[in-house]
């Protein structure tokens, strides 16, 4: 059993506030990711979790249990850590056991689960060597090794992966999620990749600036983003945003163009942000007008960048584009598939249907 | 091509170097080759380079009490002393060293940086100024003419120095490592024994090596403290060839080996691990 609960987390240096009450649920087995930009606290939030930081106020329960002020080694928890931290004068074999010697296991027990481990992570091979003879990818592997071994509650991950490089990153992501199918041990991931959190989360949480922004799968934040900062943060590329009011033919931007039809939750005159993902514009006979800025293909898609009287927008298309910088197109939003976004709170108005 | 003139300003370094080293290495080592002379060897004219009648009489003489003669001292006793304050505050220090250092560079209170900076000013006084007061309260707390006195006050001048070189190396070691010693189950002096202080070897010992050497050739302190002849420690030893009336050159050539010998020893064996990259593969950069 793993189930962690976080209760108005706070946390403060000195007078500045990093975590302005965080509350998280977590269930045993499922694997969360926190994501924000940097400096948003989710380090800050693992870390207290781990016991590494103390925290100014508020409840961590693991298992229905007040963890708060116990010791980290007292936790039952493991913990990734983001330049691997391996012990360089001992071995891969001697890094895995440390934590059972310090358990005073016997040696026969500690040589069993360090296989075992190694055997999970294709560590065999290895397990001689010291840290300085493995590559990246291996002393990941290493560290997650160490952490297996404990058999713990929780594992947390700190940006395990942002040292490998583009290649070994998805490699790695998937191992770390196909261990996770494997152990179902509740895992808790921090991360800045908002891919890396869409691809492994079972649950995301977007943090910013010490607040949680918002909680959920990774296709409903996707789907459903509850106001501009999600929307923008998750996606690649990032959602686009054009300022514009309501009126009675639909989402009118300041030069005059229509978006799409307003919802009739509006009044005539709100001012919202229209946010469109790039996937559901499309080029099209009338519409948006627009001027292509650049073309990248990237083979299996094509990313567009354009500008329009109101704003620079970005589009992607599976198709072939028979255009060149420079010229002259119109562009329409897929219906149904624009956010609208109330312009002074950034809060997300609900989805209203896009048109022509 | 540029080989050409890359081997000329090779040659040209080396031979700068090779200059330097025998200017500097010329005197120790004209030392070393009078312990193998006699003394008429040492009296006559011309100058002879290499001892003509090699002899360890001068060692012999040094370590044989039958040999022993005005005020030459019993060497193997003031060897034996040396090394008891060399060793004895060097194990100190490099103990107080490290507790310290790690607190400097882990902890967190207030006055931290200051009182570090204010440790290296303290290795900016001149030691002579402190001779006379050293003298005072050495005797006030009838710690005069004792070993463990020296110790004592080596440790004191010690201690700074060791405090900065291990501090600094402690700091440079990732805090993660310890933090992952710590999610491993482990306490903190567990962390610090098992994880950081192999790590810091390297500091640790060239905190060591410092601290031995000031201490085995330390002079001015042990002069005006200690008195008696039991409690003399090598260095004086050599200064009392002087004060003789006839210079017996082949003593002082062998005391002064004899005095070298550990030093050298100690750069010998730990020139290595200066070297030694020991974080390597710890994090990545």
């Amino acid at each position: 059993m793993g189930s962690v609960a976080l209760r108005n987390i706070r946390k403060s240096y000195g007078a500045v506030e990093v975590l302005h009450g965080i509350d998280l649920d977590i269930s045993d087995g499922e694997f969360t990711v926190l994501v924000g930009p940097s400096g948003c606290g989710k380090s800050t939030l693992l870390r207290s979790i781990a016991g590494l930081e103390t925290i100014s106020g508020g409840e961590i329960v693991l298992d229905g249990t007040v963890i708060n002020r116990l010791q980290p080694k007292e936790r039952n928890i493991a913990m990734v850590f983001q330049n691997y931290a391996l012990y360089p004068h001992m071995d891969v074999a001697k890094n895995m056991a440390f934590s059972l010697r310090l358990a005073k296991e016997s040696k026969d027990e500690i040589a069993r689960k360090v296989n075992a481990a190694a055997e999970i992570l294709d560590l065999v091979p290895l397990l001689e060597r010291f840290p300085r003879q493995l590559s990246g990818g291996q002393r990941q592997r290493v560290a997650m090794g160490r952490a297996i071994v404990r058999d713990p509650e929780v594992f947390l991950f700190d940006e395990p992966l942002s040292n490998l490089d583009a290649k070994l990153r998805v490699q790695m992501r998937a191992e770390i999620k196909e261990l996770h199918q494997r152990l179902k041990t509740t895992t808790i991931y921090v991360t800045h990749d908002q891919i890396e959190a869409m691809t492994m989360a079972d649950k995301i949480v977007v943090m910013r600036g010490g607040h949680v922004e918002q909680i959920g799968s990774p296709l409903d934040l996707y789907d459903h983003p509850a106001n501009v900062f999600v929307a923008g943060f998750i996606g690649s590329p990032a959602m686009n945003f054009l300022p514009a009011k309501a009126s009675a033919e639909g989402l009118r931007t300041a030069s005059g163009v229509i978006l799409g039809s307003a919802g009739t939750q509006l009044k005539d005159g709100h001012d919202v942000i229209a946010g469109f993902r790039p996937e559901d514009l499309r080029l099209a006979d009338t519409g948006i007008p627009a001027k292509i800025v650049v073309i990248e293909p990237t083979g299996a898609e094509t990313e567009m960048v354009l500008r329009t009287p109101d704003g620079t927008v970005t589009l992607t298309t599976r198709d072939r584009i028979p255009h060149a910088p420079g010229d002259q197109v119109h562009l329409s939003i897929v219906p149904g598939k624009m956010h609208c976004f109330d312009a002074a709170t950034e809060v997300a108005l609900g989805q209203v249907g896009g048109a022509s | 091509m540029n080989e050409s003139p890359r081997t000329f300003y090779w040659i040209a370094l080396s031979l700068v170097g090779v200059v330097i080293a025998i200017y500097i290495l010329f005197p120790i080592f004209w030392l070393f080759l009078a312990s193998f002379k006699t003394q008429a060897e040492l009296a006559q004219l011309p100058i002879s380079f290499w001892p003509q009648t090699p002899t360890l009489d001068a060692y012999k003489a040094l370590f044989s009490p039958t040999h022993q003669k005005g005020q030459l001292l019993d060497w193997p006793r003031l060897i034996g002393n040396s090394f008891f304050i060399a060793i004895t505050s060097t194990v100190l220090v490099v103990f107080f060293g490290t507790l310290a250092g790690y607190a400097f560079a882990r902890l967190k209170f207030p006055g931290r940086d200051l009182i570090l900076g204010g440790l290296l000013i303290s290795r900016m006084f001149q030691g002579a100024a402190l001779l006379l007061p050293t003298y005072r309260l050495m005797n006030m707390i009838g710690l005069q003419d004792s070993l463990i006195g020296l110790v004592l006050l080596y440790s004191a001048f010690g201690l700074p120095f060791a405090t900065w070189i291990i501090a600094s190396s402690l700091r440079e070691i990732p805090r993660e490592l310890e933090e992952s010693a710590m999610m491993d189950g482990a306490t903190r002096i567990q962390s610090m024994v098992m994880v950081v202080l192999p790590l810091a070897t390297p500091a640790l010992i060239t905190a060591a090596m410092w601290h031995f050497v000031g201490a085995w050739s330390e002079f001015a302190f042990a002069s005006i403290l200690l008195e008696s002849n039991d409690n003399k420690t090598v260095t004086i030893g050599l200064a009392s060839f002087v004060e003789l009336f006839t210079l017996e050159f082949q003593y002082v050539g062998a005391a002064a080996a004899i005095v070298a010998l550990p030093i050298m020893l100690v750069f010998f064996f730990g020139q290595r691990y200066f070297t030694r990259g020991l974080l390597a593969g710890a994090v990545k950069g």
